[in-house]
């Protein structure tokens, strides 16, 4: 005998004996095994061994005894599949039992056991019990055919089974009714295919709202939940489903009340909301909210997740219900924090006085995390209410008195947002907080008092002195902090000139120079070139008037905020996330969006009017208060007028040899600027100024309005093909007219002359307009550049691509050809602008087929600055929609062979991915349009 | 001795139940065999996929009746239900000749089984109502039954159908079974 004797079954031990007693003939012996086997696999011993005893036990008269098995086999039959194939044939006979109690036990174990090889001989007996008699068992059926279809979708499908679950829709039974529609619910979220088979229509619903009544609480909750996913065709039939859903909320479970709850927000959608209908529905969904709060905490907490984004969506729900959301002393701190949330978006004059008691007194708690939030929360409420700002400004300040650490830090920051709401009112307080200096270590605290210093530079004494002293620790300190310091340095130097240079110079050094954050370093580069460009402009832009902020810090996103509301009652209500965010694995069910106002014209004509688009209901753009590292933000952002960059760098270069202040230690700019030009300019600088823009366009994005993209020049010939003739360049559009721009280098031993170009046959007839102008002879290792105008009068010839120009050069020494790709942009004319009509009539009139889309990945631009860009390349945008919060740009093109291209960029707003569909009777174009919006917009 | 009192109790109190497989390919009829034994009747059935287990009473003997499926893909589990068998009712469809030969092989490797060294065998050539089936000898020869030795074994002649030979098959066996071995 060989040693596998080791590994055949043992003859001894527990597995052994219960086989033993499994296999006897004893029916109560037979029992206790069964319940033996059970017990070990409750505890997590492995009985899988006794897989074939156990299933032979499975046909019996005993119910006790079939259901231990039915346990056994749900838990084992994934470890043997082959081996569970021996108990079908009792699910079978099951399923035709007598008693339901057996059928529907039968039906429910076979969902459970999820083996691919058994499940189409469970078919049968599932169609069997889907029409039995019992309700009992078409119920469990029902859920049974959701189990088998996350199994096999296909199978469900090819069986049919979806017609029967609908069928079941409209069982006498409701319990039956609302098993059903959640099965149907499970499965439309993971099958696309099952939607067209299981679309709800207005007679399912009715069926639905009359189970609604009579089923358990948890079938209600499934009821409800599908009803939300359904959207009525007008706004009668939304108003007849909200009164059938509303006495939902008098429900005594909370799943009830949130469900039946967000079946009516989203059904006030639809309707008119100035109606007296939408009014009393309001005032019914007060009083089931603040019975929820009556809850247990856990309870109570989902509750205020969800009310939190009823409040931002339709404040006048609770707007008299303040009350019940003030902190009780012993709420678990989540439960308060999140009150406190609520509390502050309910704030209004009214109740102002109420909160901030409520406030001050939170302020003196001893949970940290609670009093800070509070202390916040005062700076909010001074923020939304204008006219408790004083008061709120002085409850800070008393706060800041009790000299509590953490207290006067959140004072601070806060104090820093209401000096930007209401800029030159409570300047007074400076003092006070300028005591209080040493006590800030936290960096968020530490920014705010240096912006505020910064900002009131002027009326601050020692501004210098202080700002000073925080740069002593530059090096360690948080960037935040060393942004704020920069910037706050920067607008002292602009206050006061005269005794801050060495502090601005000292600053100005740490910030390029010693440090390793770029965005830092980028900054402190901007502002060392202003200064040394232009102090007057410097001035503006940094001593600019800022924006007022206003409102809400965390306001939710207004497309998220609709999508959360449609998922009230689930996790995604409690995350504030949508559940693609946190759900794992392919079910991506489809967002989903509130219905539109009945009565809008959304099916109307596409451009209906480019200007008065329709107001998406209840989202007023919210300024939102910038944190503290999207201050650089506002710089950028902010359109400087200055002069054409070609301009600027004249003066750049003439700023180099004469440094704006004679001051003998400012020549550190002259330095500084020096390598600033030496690293920004190509060393090919030339007059026309083609890619010596293209570096600097991209540090001021915002100063290249007006130009059009020139895209980098790359190497056309290079030396060892030309021998030693080394050409590259691209193409560019000024003033209407194509132009070729070369850098042209002679790399060879001798002098070259005796230049000429000329093109072979192309697709949109460019031939050069003049002859090439290169100095001569081009002594080695000299490099001209040129700019050659390009006419598109010349012979045509469809290219392969379409924008391959072939180009022959010929000098002294011997004839080059190469091949190059005109990007298309430069072959779109400046009489592009399409009317409107034409527009609209154009796009109808090119057939669907001659649309092609594309994505265009990652683009960090909003819709205006996009068309802006767009436009400067002669890209005209005719119209701007917003459709169910994304924006519609609709645009035209024309080539200057008269091709014209009609486009539609959708964009939606938080995804940096656009959508450009392309319209065109000539189709080939398509790809290279595609291609010039991906470089304009990368540019 | 202990072995024989439990057997002349057993036998004068008919307690004892005892353990009859009922094998073959599929569609041979095991489990209108099955149904015929213990109702009396033909029932309808469908492919077992799996097996069903019967009590059936035959002249004061109890047995405890397996009929397990006939399907390749359920065969090789048939192994787990030889302990303790008394009797192997193997069934043949006479009118299957294309798969007489896998039908012996069944059997054979079946009866190298330790498991079954005890056990009584029956044949049954079921569906002997067709026309053309083979006669009995035809199925015992095709199955090597002459080959068979050191175990008690008889074929007979069924139809299911018509309830045929099946009474004669389980007087003979309930007989084999009670005597003393």
């Amino acid at each position: 005998m060989t040693d596998s004797k080791y590994f055949t079954t043992t003859k001894k031990g527990e597995i052994f004996e219960l086989k033993a007693e499994l296999n006897s003939d004893k029916k109560e012996k037979k029992k206790e095994a069964v319940k033996k086997v059970i017990a070990s696999m409750t505890v997590g011993k492995d009985v899988s061994a006794l897989f074939p005893d156990v299933v032979n036990c499975m046909q019996t008269d005993n119910l006790e005894l079939k259901k231990l098995v039915y346990l056994y086999l749900m838990n084992y039959a994934k470890s043997q599949p082959d081996m569970a194939i021996m108990a079908v044939n009792t699910f079978v006979k099951d399923c035709e039992d007598s008693n339901p109690l057996i059928r529907a036990l039968a039906v429910r174990t076979m969902g459970c056991i999820r083996v691919d090889k058994i499940t189409e001989y469970l078919c049968e007996p599932l169609r069997k019990c889907l029409k039995d008699e019992d309700p009992y068992v078409r119920k469990t059926a029902a859920v049974c055919v959701a189990k088998l279809h996350d199994i096999n979708a296909a199978l469900v499908e090819d069986q049919g089974f979806l017609d029967l679950l609908k069928d079941l829709l409209s069982d006498s039974n409701p319990m039956v009714v609302a098993n059903a529609i959640a099965a149907i619910s499970e499965i439309l979220e993971t099958s696309h295919n099952a939607a067209a088979i299981l679309e709800m229509d207005g007679s399912t619903v009715n069926k639905l709202l009359t189970a609604l009544n009579e089923c358990t609480e948890w079938g209600q909750v499934f009821i409800l939940d599908s009803i939300a996913n359904y959207t009525p065709k007008d706004d009668r039939e939304a108003q007849s489903i909200t009164e059938r859903v509303t006495p939902r909320l008098a429900h005594a479970n909370a799943a009830v009340v949130l469900s039946a709850v967000k079946v009516i927000m989203k059904l006030m959608e639809m309707m008119d909301p100035t109606s007296e209908f939408v009014t009393s529905l309001i005032k019914k969904l007060a009083p089931p909210l603040v019975t929820l709060l009556s809850a247990e905490p856990e309870i109570q907490y989902v509750a205020l997740r969800n009310i939190n984004l009823i409040v931002q969506k339709r404040s006048e729900i609770l707007k008299h219900e303040m009350k019940v959301f003030f902190v009780k002393y012993n709420d678990p701190i989540y439960v308060k924090l999140e009150k406190l949330d609520i509390m502050i978006r309910l704030t209004n004059h009214s109740n102002i006085a109420q909160v901030l008691a409520e406030l001050k007194e939170y302020a003196t708690e001893v949970d940290v995390d609670f009093v800070r939030k509070s202390v916040r929360a005062i700076g909010r409420c001074a923020i939304k209410v204008e006219q408790a700002a004083e008061k709120c400004v002085s409850t800070l300040l008393d706060l800041i008195q009790t000299k509590v650490n953490y207290v006067v830090q959140e004072a601070v920051v806060v104090i820093k947002d209401i000096f930007r709401k209401y800029p030159n009112q409570y300047e007074s307080i400076i003092a006070t907080l300028c005591e209080n200096l040493d006590t800030l270590d936290e960096p968020e605290a530490r920014a705010s008092m240096i912006w505020i210093i910064g900002e009131y530079a002027e009326r601050i004494d020692n501004a210098d002195e202080l700002l000073e002293s925080f740069l002593e620790g530059f090096q360690d300190e948080n960037s935040q902090v060393q942004l704020q310091l920069l910037t706050a340095i920067v607008k002292l130097f602009l206050k006061r000139p005269t005794d801050t240079q060495e502090l601005v110079q000292q600053v100005l050094s740490l910030a390029t120079q010693d440090s390793d954050n770029p965005d830092l370093r980028d900054r402190g580069y901007i502002y060392w070139r202003l200064l040394s460009t232009d102090p007057a402009a410097a001035k503006e832009v940094v001593l600019a008037e800022k924006p007022l902020i206003s409102e809400e810090t965390d306001l939710i996103e207004p497309t998220l905020l609709d999508e959360l509301i449609c998922h009230i009652a689930s996790l995604a209500s409690v995350y504030h996330k949508p559940p693609s965010a946190f759900v794992e694995g392919g079910r991506v069910a489809s967002r989903r969006v509130l219905p539109p106002r009945s009565g809008s014209e959304e099916s109307g004509e596409i451009l209906g009017g480019g200007a008065e688009v329709p107001q998406q209901p209840v989202q007023q753009p919210t300024t939102v208060i910038p944190g503290m590292d999207s201050l650089i933000g506002d710089l950028l952002d902010m359109d400087l007028g200055g002069p054409p960059m070609q301009q600027q760098q004249q003066q750049q270069a003439a700023m180099v040899q004469q440094p704006p202040q004679s001051s003998g230690s400012m020549d550190i700019f002259g330095d500084g600027l020096d390598s600033l030009l030496n690293l920004n300019q190509p060393s090919g600088f030339d007059s026309s100024g083609g890619t010596g823009l293209a570096g600097l366009g991209d540090i001021f994005g915002g100063m290249s309005a007006g130009v059009s993209y020139v895209a980098p020049q790359e190497v056309w010939l290079p030396a060892a093909r030309g021998k030693g003739l080394e050409i590259s360049g691209t193409f560019s559009r000024k003033n209407g007219q194509v132009f070729m721009e070369m850098t042209i280098t002679n790399r060879a031993m001798q002098p070259m002359g005796g230049f000429a170009v000329q093109f072979n046959k192309n697709s949109f007839g460019l031939v050069p307009g003049q002859p090439l102008s290169v100095p001569q002879p081009l002594t080695p290792n000299q490099t001209a550049n040129t700019s050659l105008p390009l006419n598109t009068s010349g012979p045509v010839m469809k290219m392969d691509p379409l924008t391959n120009v072939q180009v022959a050069i010929k000098n002294n020494i011997d004839v080059f050809y190469f091949s190059t790709i005109v990007p298309l942009h430069v072959l779109f004319s400046e009489d592009g602008e399409m009317d409107k009509k034409v527009f609209l009539a154009s796009w109808k009139d090119i057939p669907a087929q001659n649309e092609v889309q594309y994505t265009i990945n990652d683009v960090q631009h909003s819709a205006d600055t996009t068309s802006q860009k767009l436009k400067n390349n002669n890209i005209f945008t005719i119209a701007k929609r917003n459709v169910e919060g994304q924006d519609m740009l609709y645009q035209s093109i024309k080539l200057t062979n008269g091709i014209w291209v009609l486009a539609e960029l959708k964009i939606q707003p938080g995804n940096s991915n656009f959508v450009l569909s392309l319209k065109s009777k000539a189709l080939d174009v398509c790809p290279a349009v595609h291609q010039a919006y991906e470089s304009i917009m990368h540019a | 001795m202990g072995g024989i009192f439990a057997r002349m109790f057993s036998g004068l109190f008919g307690q004892k139940e005892r353990r009859i497989l009922i094998l073959g390919l599929d569609g041979a009829g095991k489990t209108t065999i099955l149904y015929r034994l213990q109702v009396g009747e033909v029932v309808t059935t469908i492919p077992t996929i799996g097996f069903n287990v019967e009590t059936v009473t035959y002249k004061n003997l109890k047995f405890q009746v397996w009929d397990l499926g006939g399907q390749t893909s359920i065969r090789p589990y048939w192994r787990c239900y030889y302990s303790n068998t008394d009797a192997i009712i193997y069934v043949v469809d006479s009118m299957d000749r294309d798969r007489i030969g896998i039908s012996k092989q069944e059997l054979c490797s079946m009866l190298e089984e330790e498991e079954l060294k005890k056990s009584i065998l029956v044949v049954l050539a079921n569906k002997q109502d067709i026309e053309g089936a083979m006669t009995v000898s035809e199925v015992a020869n095709a199955l090597g039954l002459s080959t068979i030795k050191n175990r008690k074994y008889q074929i007979f002649k069924t139809s299911a159908i018509k309830g045929e030979g099946l009474d004669e098959s389980m007087e003979w066996l309930s007989n084999i079974l009670q005597q003393p071995s």
